[in-house]
């Protein structure tokens, strides 16, 4: 038995999962940077889809359509080398290009972009099945639309849109994993796929390098889930269980 | 002329190469319904072991990215045939030397035909995973009422899932489909990580700067431009898409009771 | 039904059409010139693809071209996905540990940096700038070994990317082979110039083969003697670098 252990011990797999660890931050970052900015953000867009305005609806519509109609890849590049074609005359005066350009703020912002896009739709659709009787009831109670809007709309979109919104957010932790086939490396900081192959390109060794990085991906992605799910069960505390929209780590087609 | 530009060899050949985006989307498409309908009858099965493998592909693909996979499956499955060949071909020494393959009648050659076919399984892998889930929901969707008339006139367990569930189970399948192909769609846009020549390895090399007379036109960087071409050729695709999913709804959903065909999974 | 049997024939069609396969196949980046490109009809050319014809048509077998990046040019010669590696690539001690190298057909080459004229870059006492360099160079390795204290390393997946960063101003200063920069600085209109000392990584650039091929690369390296002692490579170095780099040394 400690036989077994040590030879575990002294497999390239423990060896990975320590190498590993450091490059798994990156991609941490990237998404835990992105949510802060990508969730007020779609919210903001989804309040503009559902705008009276015909303008201001149909901008936020274009906008989110065409982010969720094309690849994040396609986005990165598209982003990367518009900004380089533009950064001399730009960004270079007011002396924040070295910012700008980094892969850890161009990075979260293409992300946001992106994920905001997606969000939005899923915050659009919970607005709208917000239920109607609890309008009228705010509306017969003589509040104001503020006053809707905060204890009213708010609370249930929250609580409509959060399964799917988590769905999203392991999503946008997935779509970390491009990031670095689209930008420069700076130095040490490489992401699991870019230190996977790395590791890979020494000894050939796929399943190793390859499973030991999915791992990463799968375990964050149900820490995710899992607290997620936590917070879902505070948002739905108060509704009887038949009432509750329910979670679950599926494949959801949802994006 | 000025056009000349955008007809020279090099721009014919980005044109050409939306076959491999095309082909990839298409023939992943076809292998995803396939896993897709594996996944869910896996799922679906009374036998134990058959569920917990239906299972554990959907949470491994639901937690994994799904580039990942992509890069993963190729390149393992040129090792897993380079062991087999290499188990008949090489000598016990060779096996035994430790290098990969171990010798050289095991090494199997990958071109672009290879890759983009194992491109178009990982596709299907990936997004089989997702059809899977559309497709079970779907066949809970499917009026118990049918399936127990079904019975009723003395079809097999068997002929009711395949002649009932399954046939029926389309209509309440296509919105879920029709994201599921969208997703697929824009991971084309993968295919120049296996070394295909398809639309972004060409936007790539034609847009990057030229100071190189020979090697054409002199110019600096224009990538942003061809960037911006694929991102516009991706909404056109999802618009096409869209189109063509609305119609196909509206002719499923013929003969169907109203709001029946229109529920969404 | 029918659309598995349409893949299924499409899958024939495609696999019947790679059976007419090559005798030897030659991986190139197609991404650095002047030794390997893509020219405006498409195809890869440069230096390297017509001394590859050449040596090809001198050992009597037909050869192929494949496009292939640079960062998984090695570990694609060794997955056996082509033969043979005709890139610029210089050879090192470390890469012979995974491939063997044929006989050079251009000898070492000292590397240059090349920075924006208007920036004045004292590369002797180099701290505090973006140093930027295609990954998985001789140049790479060179940039983390010696600058990496006190400056930023940024490695780009191609020489092309990395140009451009360097036009845009997002790096300043770019190592690359001299042979490869020469062209750019000529190009750019004045916009770039070379800064500090050429700085000597490397050996000379010859043809990489798996390391069990050794009958391909003996052959490879006789047509090689032939077409040096004919005089075509040097005809072929005036033709794309404008000068005989065997004569300078």
């Amino acid at each position: 038995m400690s036989d077994l252990f040590t030879n575990f011990l002294a497999s390239g797999f423990v060896g990975d999962v320590v190498i590993l660890a450091k490059p798994a931050l990156f991609n941490i970052y990237f998404a835990l940077a992105s949510i802060p900015f990508g969730f007020p953000f779609a919210v903001m867009l989804a309040l503009m889809k559902n705008s009276s305005s015909g303008l201001v609806s149909r901008i936020a519509r274009t906008y989110i359509y065409a982010f969720r109609g094309s690849p994040l890849f396609i986005q990165f590049f598209m982003f990367y080398s518009l900004m380089l074609a533009f950064n001399l005359s730009h960004w270079k005066p007011m002396g924040i290009d070295h910012i700008v350009m980094h892969p850890l703020f161009i990075g979260p912002l293409v992300l946001v972009l992106n994920t905001s896009a997606y969000a939005a739709e899923i915050l659009y659709g919970a607005l709208r099945a917000v239920p109607h009787t609890e309008l009228e009831a705010a509306k017969a109670m003589g509040m104001n639309r503020w006053q809707t809007f905060r204890s009213v709309v708010w609370p249930n979109m929250i609580r409509l849109a959060w399964p799917a919104y988590t769905n999203e957010v392991i999503f946008l932790f997935h779509a970390t994993a491009i990031v670095y086939f689209t930008l420069p490396v700076i130095n040490e900081q490489k992401d699991l796929m870019n230190k996977a192959g790395e590791l890979f390109e020494r000894d050939y060794n796929v399943f190793l390098h390859f499973s030991v990085a999915g791992l990463y991906f799968l375990v964050i992605s149900l820490v995710i889930f899992f607290i997620a799910g936590k917070i879902h069960q505070r948002l739905t505390r108060h509704l009887v269980p038949t009432d509750r929209n329910t979670m679950s780590m599926k494949p959801n087609f949802m994006r | 002329m000025w056009f000349e530009y955008f007809t020279n060899g090099k721009h014919m050949a980005w044109y050409a190469s939306v076959r491999f985006t095309l082909i990839a989307a298409f023939a992943g498409a076809a292998l995803a319904i396939v896993f897709g309908l594996l996944g869910a009858s896996a799922r679906r099965s009374s036998f134990a072991p058959f569920r917990w493998l239906g299972l554990a592909y959907t949470t491994m693909v639901r937690g994994i990215p799904d580039v990942l996979i992509f890069l993963f499956f190729p390149l393992a499955f040129e090792q897993g045939v380079e062991w087999f060949m290499a188990q008949r071909a090489c000598s016990a020494t060779e096996l035994a030397s430790g290098t990969w393959p171990p010798c050289a009648d095991a090494q199997w050659f990958l071109s672009t035909t290879e890759y983009l076919i194992m491109a178009c399984v990982s596709l299907g892998l990936v997004y089989g995973a997702f059809a899977a889930n559309v497709v079970h929901g779907a066949m809970d969707a499917v009026p118990s009422t049918q399936l127990e008339s079904a019975k009723a006139y003395g079809f097999s367990r068997r002929q009711i899932f395949w002649r009932f569930q399954v046939r029926q189970m389309w209509i309440y399948a296509l919105p879920g489909l029709s994201n599921v192909w969208m997703l697929l769609l824009k991971a084309t846009a993968f295919l120049s990580l296996l070394q295909i020549a398809d639309i972004v390895l060409w936007a790539e090399r034609l847009g990057a700067p030229n100071y190189f007379a020979r090697a054409g036109m002199l110019h600096p960087d224009w990538r942003w431009r061809y960037y911006l071409v694929l991102f516009l050729f991706y909404i056109l695709m999802t618009v096409l898409s869209e189109h063509f999913f609305k119609y196909l709804e509206k002719r499923a959903g013929r003969g169907m009771r109203l709001n029946e065909g229109s529920s969404s999974v | 039904m029918r659309k598995l049997s349409i893949s299924a024939a499409l899958a024939a069609a495609l696999l019947s059409a790679s059976a007419m396969a090559a005798d030897v196949r030659i991986a190139t980046e197609g991404a650095y010139a002047p030794w390997n490109f893509m020219d405006d009809s498409g195809k890869v050319a440069g230096f390297e693809v017509e001394l590859g014809n050449e040596i090809c048509k001198r050992a009597g077998v037909e050869c192929e071209w494949v496009v292939n990046e640079w960062d998984s040019i090695i570990p694609n010669l060794v997955a056996g996905n082509y033969d043979m590696i005709m890139a610029g690539m210089s050879v090192t001690d470390e890469r012979k540990e995974t491939i063997m190298f044929g006989d050079e057909y251009t000898p070492a080459d000292p590397s240059s940096f090349v920075a924006a004229s208007a920036a004045t870059i004292d590369m002797a006492n180099a701290s505090g700038l973006k140093i930027g360099a295609q990954g998985a160079t001789i140049q790479a390795a060179y940039l983390e070994a010696n600058l990496a204290d006190g400056n930023d390393i940024l490695s780009y997946e191609s020489a092309d990317q990395s140009v451009a960063d360097l036009a845009a101003g997002n790096i300043d200063v770019l190592l690359a082979d001299t042979s490869f920069l020469e062209p750019v600085v000529q190009g750019s209109g004045g916009a770039l110039a070379f800064v500090g000392d050429k700085v000597a990584i490397g050996g000379g650039v010859a043809a990489g083969y798996r390391q069990e091929d050794g009958d391909l690369a003996a052959k490879m390296n006789a047509a090689l003697a032939e077409v040096k002692a004919d005089g075509t490579l040097s005809k072929l170095l005036i033709e794309f670098f404008e000068k005989d780099l065997w004569a300078e040394q």
